[in-house]
């Protein structure tokens, strides 16, 4: 079998799956999970025996041609793409062993297992599209699937709610998109990567930023971040594939896949919406009190993270080869942004289905100030958790230490400001997280719940075990074969003074925050904060909350009103000048035809005369 | 004896035509608008002779033979359907025959 029917047969499984459960197994719970797993086990072996098999290869074929204008679909499977393949295949597996414990309950088992199904072929589809219009149907598939996996429990309004919110909010950022696609099409007559990429694409400033707003809304960044916080209404399990590991991050994945079409000033939009970001959601998630939404506003800030890194942009490298020195223009920008997608995609995984573990250990109790002692009571949650706040916040030799250090370099490098700000985010990261971490597992247990909390069986832990050791791992590139050094290549490497100051900050950021956390939080049913100071604590609750009312506000008092404006003037105008106007025309029309209509042979013959005569007139010219 | 000129036909044609038409107009009996019809019809193919005859050719009269097989087939049509109309309705004075508008 050639690499490339692996790949597609890698795409095209899980939508089997999903279609046979979706006709045939909508009943047949246990089948549809086995067959689901069944799918993630064997794409994740391909996407591993893909990206280690060492070749690359692109192909596309023609899909539809409509005059001049044609799409195609195609694959292209570079080192970038092999990377956030193997990433889709080793979380997505997790996951779904994950799912078998976590749901085993659930009454409708089939349609989740379904909906992970369809999620997996729709991001693979992402991660292989060779063109922007490819890219953008399966930017929609796992929109969709996204929408009905977060609506997963329909019954509760919160959780459709939710998913409606984040399917409309996705809408915003996804016509931006379009436009910026069928921009990119008119100016440069291609939408494939591939041609893009050659160096030929017309510089503009608008085709990034429109391509941008697809990645605003995907990876919920300023100002379309208001939909992934409520999206935690979903089962945990799918909030760490879908909003913390893949999905969220398919957008730092396609701002990578178009990297040749940045300009200077888009790239700089680009680092300032994910600065703005890393820092509002890092200070959002100090006053959250449910665990997973902790973890929701920290994927937030994370993502800000990334996208900072890639508008950071290239750097200047000058190495000494052959005596000479020579500068390299190196798209720093992309590798540290996919090495930090790389290890995010662990930590974050691995802590949401950490959180998973509690809420199902708890009986779905999510307040963390009803929970505490569970260090105990779950001990291997415990330490896998830890192992995943570590590498969060930057614990020297684990993997977000390193790829927090790559974009913190490159930073210092270009733009002070942003590196100040990262770093002062750096800080915040280690505060909530700790927070988090003591207040959930240390001091006593502060619930019925949390009293009788008790560890999962073998699906629910095993992925955590995986996903803690890859957390370890992640961050040394040495870790990865050599098949991913398209990508790893580029990540930002310090020397001399600069390590120096790097590693510094770091480790000084990080101590602060969790020292911060140790001091000032301790595991009650209060928030430390509240009741120290509550002015900081109210505040930072009103930013919290100030982009959702903004957005009330504006649906309610401002497009509300603008469509009741239009339903009256259509009323007016439309329906009654025009469409009964039209009507009342019509009838008239009819009124005199049928006064004609006498019920009288002899006056049909004069009008026939009549026509008769009026024909003779016209023939004869007189008319 | 004088020899008739294509105007005598055409005028006599002509009043054939007009008789028919009054009656067609004026009378209300179903028969006799019928009459009235056939009247117009033959005044017609009088002046289709006329035509051929002072013309010389024979393009006239061959449409005589047509609108004498087409009437032949519609008087029996036409009166096929008055005979059925009395039947149905007891008589045939078209004042009558208004179910339509009433």
């Amino acid at each position: 079998m050639t690499m490339l029917q692996h790949a597609i047969i890698a795409l095209l499984l899980p939508l089997a799956s999903a279609a046979l459960i979706a006709l045939f197994l909508r009943r047949a719970h246990n089948i549809a999970a086995t067959l689901s797993v069944i799918a993630a086990t064997i794409v994740a072996a391909f996407s591993i025996h893909l990206a280690l098999s060492n070749q690359r290869f692109e192909t596309s074929l023609e899909w539809l041609r409509l005059g001049e204008f044609s799409l195609s679909l195609g694959i292209k499977f570079d080192d970038l793409a092999a990377l956030m393949l193997v990433i889709v295949g080793i979380v997505g597996l997790c996951v779904h062993v994950f799912s078998l414990g976590y749901l085993r309950d659930d009454p409708s088992r089939a349609r989740y297992f379904g909906g992970l199904s369809i999620f997996m072929f729709s991001m693979i589809g992402i991660t292989l599209a060779d063109n922007l219009f490819m890219m953008f149907i399966f930017w929609e598939l796992v929109g969709y699937s996204s929408y009905a996996l977060i609506g997963h429990w329909y019954d509760r309004p919160s959780a459709s709610a939710a998913a409606k919110k984040a399917f409309i909010v996705n809408r915003v950022g996804d016509f931006g998109f379009l436009l910026g696609i069928i921009m990119c099409y008119w100016v440069n007559g291609t939408v494939s990567l591939t041609e893009l990429s050659q160096g030929n694409a017309i510089a503009s400033t608008a085709i990034p930023l429109l391509l941008f707003c697809g990645a605003v809304g995907k990876s919920a960044q300023m100002p379309l971040q208001v939909w992934l916080p409520d999206a935690m209404e979903g089962p945990t399990p799918v909030s760490a594939l879908i909003h913390a590991a893949t999905m969220v991050a398919a957008g730092i994945y396609m701002l990578c896949r178009i990297n040749a079409l940045m300009v200077p000033d888009a790239l700089n939009v680009i680092m300032w919406v994910g600065t703005v970001t890393a820092l509002y959601a890092a200070l959002c998630a100090i006053v959250q009190s449910d665990i997973k939404k902790v973890l929701a506003y920290s994927t937030l800030s994370q993502l800000g993270y990334m996208v900072a890194a890639f508008g950071l942009g290239s750097l200047v490298v000058s190495h000494d080869a052959d005596g000479a020195r020579h500068s390299v223009l190196l798209a720093a920008g992309v590798g540290a942004a996919m090495f930090h997608l790389t290890t995010h995609a662990f930590f974050k995984a691995l802590m949401f289905l950490g959180s998973g573990s509690v809420i199902h250990g708890c009986h779905h109790e999510q307040d963390i100030f009803k929970m505490g002692g569970l260090a105990k009571k779950m001990p291997l949650t415990f330490v896998t958790f830890t192992i995943g706040v570590a590498a969060i916040i930057g614990f020297p030799f684990l993997s977000g230490f390193f790829s927090k250090d790559a974009i913190l370099l490159l930073a210092y490098e270009k733009n002070t400001a942003v590196f100040a700000i990262l770093a002062f985010v750096a800080v915040l990261t280690a505060l909530y997280m700790v927070r988090l971490w003591k207040i959930t597992f240390l001091g006593a247990p502060r619930s019925e719940h949390a009293e009788h909390a008790h560890e999962g069986g073998l699906t629910l832990t095993a992925p955590l075990v995986v996903l803690a050791v890859l957390s370890v791992l992640g961050g040394y590139t040495a870790f990865y074969p050599n098949v991913f050094s398209g990508v790893f290549a580029l990540v930002p490497v310090a020397h001399g003074a600069a390590h120096t100051v790097i590693l510094v900050t770091s480790i000084v950021v990080m101590t602060v925050g969790a020292l911060a956390a140790l001091f000032l939080y301790k595991p009650a049913a209060t928030d430390s904060l509240e009741q120290k100071s509550p002015g900081t604590f109210n505040a930072l609750v009103a930013l919290r909350n100030s982009f959702d009312a903004a957005y009330d506000y504006y649906v309610a008092k401002v497009q509300q009103r603008f469509a009741m404006l239009l339903n009256f003037l259509e009323q007016i105008f439309l329906a009654g000048l025009i469409i009964r106007g039209l009507a009342g025309v019509v009838g008239l029309f009819g009124l005199g035809a049928r006064a004609l209509h006498v019920g009288k042979l002899n006056v049909y013959v004069y009008w026939f005369l009549g026509g008769a005569v009026a024909l003779w007139l016209f023939a004869t010219g007189v008319l | 004896m004088i020899a008739a000129s294509l105007n005598t036909y055409l005028v006599l044609s002509a009043l054939l035509f007009a008789i028919g038409f009054l009656g067609v107009l004026i009378r209300r009996n179903t028969l006799v608008i019928f009459m009235g019809l056939e009247l117009m019809l033959v005044a017609s193919t009088l002046a289709l002779v006329a035509f051929s005859r002072f013309n010389g050719t024979n393009d006239g009269n061959v449409f005589v033979f047509f609108i004498l097989t087409v009437a032949a087939a519609e008087v029996a049509v036409g009166l096929a359907i008055i005979v059925a109309l009395f039947r149905k309705r007891q008589t045939i004075e078209v004042d009558q025959l208004n179910t339509l508008k009433n």
